[in-house]
């Protein structure tokens, strides 16, 4: 589905790489870059670090659109990931667009999860995930959109009750999804790609980009108190 | 199976006696209370020195007679010498070394107290005592009554203290041996004197068991500070076992696997795909609860379907419930159906089991070729027996749903009833 998600003429999305390991780095890059080859390159890599204050200089200096985060990560102040995101609060692309961040995480863990999105990542993928399916997602935070992994819709589900069947009355209720948002997190959680999710619900993939980033508002503003027990877990509220 | 990754459990006990290997070395001065009624003072310094025990023993005894220097020296030893379980390779027989202290208590507290006894008939004036005879014998009474307590706090050195000070048999030995001690320092004093004296005297005695303790202080000091090393070496090894054996037990294991089937990338991915599920649930769930309920039950099914195929799946589980027989058969055609996935279809295969007051639902999805049920033949069994009529059985309902990258099963169960949850 990437081939139809990325139109040829926009410039490659500028990439920087946080990982504290530099054997993963180098494997992103090659996978990436192998990923890209033959086509028109959807990103390139103009840096990387391997923690959080040389993450931020990095980021500072570079000003990319993308950078893909670690959520653990060695220096600051032992926050990791969500540390990165707020030393480069304000940060701009030379586009006038904010440096947006993608969470890359070998942990489940919910707590590191939510933590690391109301910190203000744009989404959250594991590293298990396919390159190709990566370069999606690279593409898509760069536009502004959000990306789900399945597994963070299941925790998007779990956390606003709407497994449980809380519904919100009106979709500006920031405790709760409103009834199309869960059908599409559902469908997430289901290994849905979004075309498919628009196909499944008959609306257009923007209109699913539209409900994803409503919900990651909501993941981000919500005081629900699963929500902040989670974060309160690494003091970010 | 002996490993570097458990070296703490099995090198604390060793140090009784040299390493197999290690260049002989005098072995440490500690004393043995497995055998014999003594502390073991001369045992530890003979096995220390390397002489025989009763070469020491004689010298001790030539010492003591010789102005008392044998005397102190063994009291000496015996406050600072710490105390082994047993000499090396002495797994020694628990129960007849609890026998063997308790005999040797039961002598010790009679003899105290014909001791206490006769001390008492001598006060009594026309006994025939003699002078030397009025001092030696209160002297002795006190040495026994210091034997008595001493010996106590000398055996808890070890364990009693750890379960939360002695028991009420070391109390009752400790105050004992104080009464004893009190006894002796009394007659000693009083003896030939009024009542009148008496309380001087207790005040005397009194004043001589505080400057003891004052005395003692130190020795008293040295055996916390070992109870309380003891005790964090005993935690922080436990703790580096657990880790170390978990460690060798699963990732150990796993890279030796691994290495022997490297030619095999489907082993391989198998076996790391098993391995990290292993070591993620074990760094990240924290202590296993019940395992009792659906999410657990379903979780366990697909971790199940990977290890057999060494397909990934992957599995997203929202909400929970306890598990009864509709969750069990949900659980049994979910299974059917991630094989059928993992078999006939093409990764990534994905499931999403959601539990909640309205039901359970779960939906297993693959991206293969796809098959048409009304296709299949009526022989084949596994899905429409398995998986189509067990649903039906329990309430519920599947369907199988052919989509344009794959196949999708979507299996339901209504809400257990009565449940208002």
């Amino acid at each position: 589905m990437s081939s139809t998600q990325t139109p040829a003429p926009t410039a490659p999305v500028r990439v920087v790489l946080v990982d504290d390991h530099r054997m993963f780095r180098t494997g992103v890059r090659a996978e990436l870059t192998e990923a890209m080859a033959g086509a028109s390159p959807v990103c390139e890599f103009v840096g990387e670090a391997p923690d959080v204050d040389t993450a931020i200089a990095v980021i500072r200096a570079e000003t990319p659109d993308v950078v893909l985060l670690d959520v653990h990560l060695p220096g600051g102040s032992g926050n990791g990931g969500g540390d990165v995101i707020r030393g480069c609060a304000g940060v701009e692309t030379a586009s006038g667009a904010p440096v947006r961040f993608l969470a890359l995480s070998v942990s489940d863990a919910a707590e590191d999860v939510i933590a690391v999105i109301r910190a203000g990542a744009r989404g959250y993928v594991t590293k298990t995930i396919g390159a190709r399916d990566l370069l999606t997602a690279v593409r898509r935070v760069a536009d502004g959109d959000a990306v789900f992994s399945p597994r963070l819709a299941g925790f998007v589900l779990d956390a606003f009750g709407a497994a449980a069947g809380e519904i919100a009355e009106v979709d500006e209720e920031l405790d709760r999804l409103s009834a199309r948002e869960r059908e599409v997190m559902r469908l997430i959680a289901r290994g849905y790609q979004y075309k498919e999710v628009a196909k499944e619900l008959f609306i257009s993939v923007k209109t699913v980009e539209t409900h994803v980033s409503s919900v990651l508002r909501k993941l981000q503003l919500s005081s629900r108190h699963e929500l902040t027990a989670w974060a309160m877990g690494r003091r970010l509220v | 199976m002996p490993t570097p990754y458990e070296p703490a459990a099995t090198r604390v006990r060793t140090d009784a006696g040299p390493l197999p290997g290690a260049p002989p070395s005098r072995p440490p001065l500690v004393r043995d209370r497995s055998a014999g009624w003594t502390p073991g003072v001369c045992d530890a310094v003979a096995r220390h020195l390397g002489v025989s025990r009763r070469l020491v023993r004689v010298a001790a005894v030539v010492l003591a007679f010789s102005g008392g220097a044998g005397v102190a020296a063994y009291l000496f030893l015996w406050a600072l010498t710490p105390e082994a379980d047993g000499p090396a390779g002495a797994g020694g027989p628990v129960q007849a070394r609890v026998w063997s202290e308790r005999r040797r208590w039961a002598v010790l507290l009679v003899a105290g107290v014909v001791l206490v006894v006769a001390g008492g008939a001598l006060l009594v004036p026309g006994v025939g005592m003699t002078a030397r005879g009025s001092v030696l014998l209160p002297l002795f009474v006190i040495g026994v009554g210091a034997v008595v307590a001493w010996s106590n706090l000398d055996a808890a050195q070890r364990s009693r203290w750890l379960t939360g000070g002695p028991d009420g048999m070391g109390w009752v030995r400790v105050l004992l041996g104080s009464g004893l001690a009190l006894v002796g320092v009394l007659v000693l004093v009083t003896r030939g004197s009024s009542v009148s004296v008496l309380w001087d005297a207790v005040l005397a005695a009194l004043a001589v068991l505080v400057g003891a303790l004052i005395l003692a202080a130190p020795w008293a000091l040295r055996l916390w500070a070992d109870f309380r090393r003891e005790q964090d070496a005993a935690v922080r090894a436990t703790e580096r076992a657990d880790i170390a054996a978990h460690l060798h037990d699963s990732v150990l294991q796993t890279l030796a696997l691994i290495q022997r089937q490297s030619a095999d990338p489907a082993a391989v991915t198998r076996l790391a795909r098993a391995q990290e599920r292993e070591l993620r649930s074990w760094l990240y769930d924290g202590p296993q609860g019940s395992q009792a309920s659906l999410a657990a039950l379903v979780t366990e099914v697909a971790h199940e379907v990977e290890d057999l195929h060494g397909v990934p799946v992957d599995l997203v589980v929202t909400g929970d419930r306890p598990f009864e027989q509709h969750g069990v058969a949900l659980s049994r055609a979910m299974r059917e159906a991630l094989l059928n996935a993992v078999r006939h279809g093409a990764p990534p295969v994905t499931a999403y089991v959601e539990i909640g007051p309205a039901g359970v639902e779960a939906f297993v999805r693959d991206r293969g070729a796809g098959f048409d049920l009304d296709a299949v033949p009526e022989d084949r069994l596994g899905v429409r027996r398995s998986v189509l009529e067990r649903m039906e059985r329990h309430g519920g309902s599947a369907r199988v749903r052919r989509r344009e990258d794959g196949t999708e099963v979507e299996l339901r169960l209504p809400p257990i009833e009565g449940d208002d949850t």
